[in-house]
């Protein structure tokens, strides 16, 4: 289930998913799609992870869900990010920018 | 806003909904994943088993959801307690005053519950339920009420009646039971064999009658009651099998029955009807006009009481036509009231007003915790608005204070449960004197759910209290001087209207105590017409065997009267049937009568009186005054002419206009005619509140009677009379038993037992309101003068007179009190009605009794606004403007 190229971390797929929801709301596939699609196919989101993720995330309080109909007339569920989540997607954004910075200098450095 | 708890709760609570949901989710994704691999071009097993590939762990992942839910909904509720816990313990001087209050309030409503639980909504401790009932005949054109039934009438009516499954007899005596110690007297229900089988009653050891036990010949067998079984006999199960002496037979004890109601009559032991001598001579047996039984019976299962009434009515026609001698005129009206209702008829009203009481007591007793609960919070208040400001959620919070006060009334439950334990026994003797099913009062299921439903009431009520009122704006309240705002804010609002509501709680419940107090105090005001000083009263009943002849009776009653009268100390003795007020004794007896010269127009129309047979001296002994003609004296014998007195009430009754004395009646027929000689005045023979009826007393010399009461006047204190009485009656027959001694200044007292005891707790109940609102009107004034300090501070730097910081406080205070009373009265006004039922010589509206709870409970509350006022007045001016 675990291929080296998607693991991702839980932290990661948290912002990964604000970020998607932050252009338009989305239901659960959709998300996963969007993922992969943006990422040219170096992330693959595994749904053993992605629910979870979701569910957490709900009940933070930075996502909301709501039930809806598909753009092929499917009843999904559709999440959208709150004004919370766009804070926090904000912090954590900056914070993983902080994060990936600092590793690049590490590994610079000879 | 969702926070943490709704998802945990959502799937808390409808689980199958949020289940079906994540299904629904699970499936759409899954047929996505299936057509973008059919888009790919795979086959649809293909796609479809790709799609389920990559869509691992689904299983376990709603597992996961469903888990975390439940355990972060349980991990909230375990931090909210312990924060809660916590809160509370840094707090005694609320917690522990909330739970002392919460503890008197609840513990009052759980002990007056047991009670009418006990007595009012608990089926009868009887296998035969609702379906029990007793008969019940009156003749209210003959002015006769519940008459027994004669031996005859009863087996006509258990022959030809189809609507009971059994009907059985009843009566009660006393008898002399030999093998014992000492003789002892036992008062004996004698019954149909089926007695206690009708009933649904199993014997707690052996067992009870069996057929054909109560026909003639039968060996005599005894059943002994479980109260009788414990005091003579310690519970010792080897009492069965034991034969004891009674009438001249051998009787064997064959049973002891469980704890039950003494109904119709405490007995302490049962025997079948053969066995009674009484019952079972044959000129009992053939007078159909022998009235002596009480009959019970159980209705067939499906018939209605309507139903049966209408079947007796059509027997008792039938018994009328066939024997016109024995019935009046009009026939009896035979009808079978319910057993239940019967039992507690007297104490229903009374409990049910103690109940509603305590109710009103722990509504109070709420109030007050709420008030304190919102003072808390009132001083939280910047604490709050910063936490919610910060991002705590507000249902978190809202939720943790719901727990605190759930624990409180839980706490307070527990505690209460403790107190109304405590006071059991007390309870119960209050009881008994309403009803016989006193002795079913326990806290049982019934009572603990109750408790436990009133403690989480309380609890959860108080906790909303707080949501109830309106909150100030975030900004105000955050803002330096937003604690010390004028008191408008909601939750000062609620904190008025709650001492309002006590206030006029407070005054209803005074009045009810009120209102009983004067009923007490009329009731011990009534002259009783007679004196009640220095009297010793006993009990003397005469064996019936031993004493079956009219002389033998007559030479022990005067032997027994010579002797004690010759003694120091003793002012006049006497025998009489009975006594004034003398409770749970031989009655008067109450017969038919007819006036010479007034003869009866018809059979139904027959005059009818109360007889008692008394001694000469009786009149001197306990003091009726004599208003005409002369008492009895000893030549008024067998062998002269009959003699009577009559009372007061009975002269102006029959001879308003013309004296009664030489006027003759008959009680048998003109057989005999009885000449009055005398009348004397009235006595309250049933009680204080029972106006006199007609009363005839005969010559005990003339009419000596078997069952009789010994009085004594003495010089100085009566009980002192006691053991000298005992020796005295002991010399002249040692097995004749003489008990019940009690002064007529016990027995006054005794019969104002019930009026006492419940104005004793409705005042109680009163009291207590009053102080719980006093300090709650302290406690709330004294709040808001020290938000006010510095506003008063101010105000006498600005040259306003400490007086009138005084008046103001006051009138906020008194203009409090003032709506409450006048609610209180609009209240009590209407509800005072439903008391009337328990007064005596005193109006449910009675004016005085308003005007002076009012004034009393307006000074109580100027005393209680006083002191916050006073210390008001003490605000330093300087202190205050150098606090800006």
């Amino acid at each position: 289930m675990a291929d080296p190229k998607s693991d991702l971390l839980q932290g990661t797929l948290d912002v990964l998913i604000l970020k998607t929801l932050s252009a338009a709301p989305m239901h659960g596939w959709g998300i996963s799609q969007r993922i992969q699609q943006v990422s040219e196919d170096v992330l693959r989101v595994n749904q053993g992870s992605l629910y979870p993720a979701l569910y957490r995330l709900e009940s933070q309080g930075w996502i909301k869900s709501e039930w809806g109909v598909s753009e092929n007339n499917r009843k999904a569920k559709f999440y959208e990010l709150t004004r919370a989540g766009r804070r926090q997607l904000d912090t954590e954004t900056e914070s993983w920018e902080r994060f990936s910075s600092a590793v690049a200098r590490v590994l610079q450095t000879t | 806003m969702n926070g943490k708890i709704a998802p945990g709760i959502r799937n808390l609570f409808s689980k199958k909904k949020a289940e079906r949901e994540l299904d629904d989710e699970m499936r759409f994704h899954l047929e996505m994943e299936i057509e973008k691999n059919l888009a790919r071009g795979l086959s649809p097993e293909e796609a479809r088993r790709e799609a389920l590939k990559s869509f691992g762990g689904v299983e376990k992942f709603k597992d996961e959801v469903r888990d975390q839910s439940v355990v972060r909904f349980l991990e909230t509720v375990v931090q909210d307690l312990k924060y809660g816990l916590r809160a509370l313990w840094k707090n005694p001087a609320f917690s522990v005053a909330a739970v002392m209050t919460l503890a008197l309030g609840i513990g009052a409503n759980t002990a007056i519950f047991s009670v009418v639980n006990g007595v009012l909504l608990q089926s009868l401790p009887y296998g035969g339920g609702e379906r029990l009932v007793r008969l019940r005949m009156d003749a209210p054109a003959a002015h006769v009420e519940d008459a027994g039934f004669s031996p005859l009438e009863f087996a006509d009516y258990k022959a030809q009646t189809r609507s009971f499954d059994s009907l059985v007899e009843y009566h009660s005596m006393w008898f002399v039971l030999l093998g014992r110690k000492e003789p002892e007297r036992v008062q004996t229900g004698v019954v149909s064999a089926d007695f206690f089988d009708t009933l649904g009653v199993r014997p707690l050891l052996g067992r009870t009658f069996r057929k054909g036990e109560d026909a003639h010949g039968a060996e005599p067998v005894l059943v002994l009651s479980y109260a009788y079984w414990m005091r003579a006999f310690g519970g010792d199960p080897k009492v069965v099998g034991r034969v004891f002496e009674m009438n001249d037979k051998s009787h064997t004890v064959v049973g002891v029955l469980p704890p039950i109601p003494g109904y119709p009559q405490e007995n302490d032991i049962y025997m079948a009807v053969s066995a009674c001598p009484f019952r079972s001579r044959p000129m009992t047996e053939s007078n159909r006009r022998a009235r002596m039984l009480q009959v019970f019976g159980r209705m067939k299962p499906g018939v209605s009481l309507a139903a049966a009434t209408s079947d007796l009515t059509t027997v008792a026609g039938r018994l009328k036509n066939a024997y016109p001698d024995a019935y009046p005129q009009a026939g009896f009206n035979v009808a079978p009231l319910s057993l239940r209702v019967e039992m507690t008829r007297q104490a229903r009203p009374t409990f049910l007003i103690l109940l509603g009481t305590v109710g009103l007591v722990l509504l109070l007793a709420c109030a007050n915790v709420a008030n304190l609960s919102l003072a808390r919070l009132i001083r939280r208040e910047r604490e709050m608005a910063l936490r919610s400001a910060l991002g705590a959620d507000r249902r978190r919070l809202a939720r943790q204070l719901l727990t605190e006060t759930t624990v409180l009334g839980l706490v307070g439950g527990l505690l209460g449960l403790v107190l109304a334990r405590a006071g059991l026994h007390l309870l119960v003797a209050f009881a008994t004197r309403f009803t016989p099913r006193a002795t079913e009062i326990r806290i049982d299921g019934p009572v603990l759910i109750f408790t436990l439903a009133v403690s989480l009431g309380t609890g959860i009520a108080l906790g909303l209290i707080p949501a109830v009122s309106r909150r100030r704006d975030l900004v105000t309240s955050l803002h330096e001087g937003g604690e010390r705002a004028s008191a408008g804010g909601g939750r000062h609002r609620v904190r008025n209207l709650l001492i309002v509501s006590q206030v006029a709680i407070s005054f209803v419940l005074l009045i009810g105590a009120g209102l009983m107090v004067r009923t007490l105090w009329n009731l011990q005001q009534v002259d009783p017409g007679f004196q009640t000083e220095k009297v010793l009263t006993m009990r003397v009943d005469l064996n019936f065997s031993k004493y079956d002849t009219r002389d033998k009776r007559l030479a022990f009653h005067e032997q027994l009267l010579r002797r004690i009268q010759t003694e120091q100390g003793v002012v006049s003795a006497a025998t009489s049937g009975t006594f004034p007020l003398n409770e749970g004794g031989p009655g008067n007896g109450n017969g038919q009568f007819e006036i010479e010269g007034q003869p009866a127009a018809e059979a139904d129309l027959r005059l009818q009186a109360d007889f008692q047979q008394v001694s000469a001296d009786y009149f001197r002994t306990i003091q009726i005054p004599l208003m005409r003609g002369r008492t009895f004296s000893p030549a008024d014998r067998v062998d002269r002419p009959l003699v009577a007195l009559v009372n007061q009430t009975m002269a102006r009754h029959y001879w308003p206009t013309e004296d009664p004395l030489g006027r003759r009646f008959s009680f048998d027929q003109k057989r005999t005619w009885v000449t009055i000689v005398g009348v004397v005045g009235d006595v309250r023979q049933y009680g204080l509140a029972a106006a006199p009826s007609d009363q005839i007393y005969l010559s005990l010399l003339q009419y000596p009677t078997l069952s009789s009461t010994f009085l004594i006047r003495t010089v100085s204190n009566p009980m002192s009379m006691e053991k000298l009485a005992r020796d005295t009656v002991h010399g002249m027959d040692p097995d004749q038993p003489v008990d019940h001694f009690r002064t007529l200044e016990q027995v006054r007292s005794n019969s104002l037992a019930s009026p006492r005891l419940t104005a004793l707790l409705l005042a109680l109940f009163a009291v207590l309101a009053l102080v719980i609102t006093a300090t709650g009107i302290t406690g709330v004034l004294a709040f808001s003068v020290s938000q006010r300090f510095q506003e008063f501070g101010i105000r006498m730097a600005l040259g306003a007179a400490p007086g009138s910081v005084l008046r103001m406080v006051l009138s906020q205070g008194m203009s409090l009190v003032g709506v409450g009373l006048g609610l209180g009265l609009a209240v009590a006004l209407l509800f005072a009605r439903l008391l009337s039922g328990l007064l005596f010589g005193v109006r449910p509206t009675d004016p005085v009794t308003f005007a002076s709870v009012a004034l009393v409970l307006l000074g109580v509350a100027a005393a209680a606004c006083f002191f916050p006022a006073r210390r008001a007045t003490g605000a330093d001016p300087m202190h205050a403007l150098r606090n800006r």
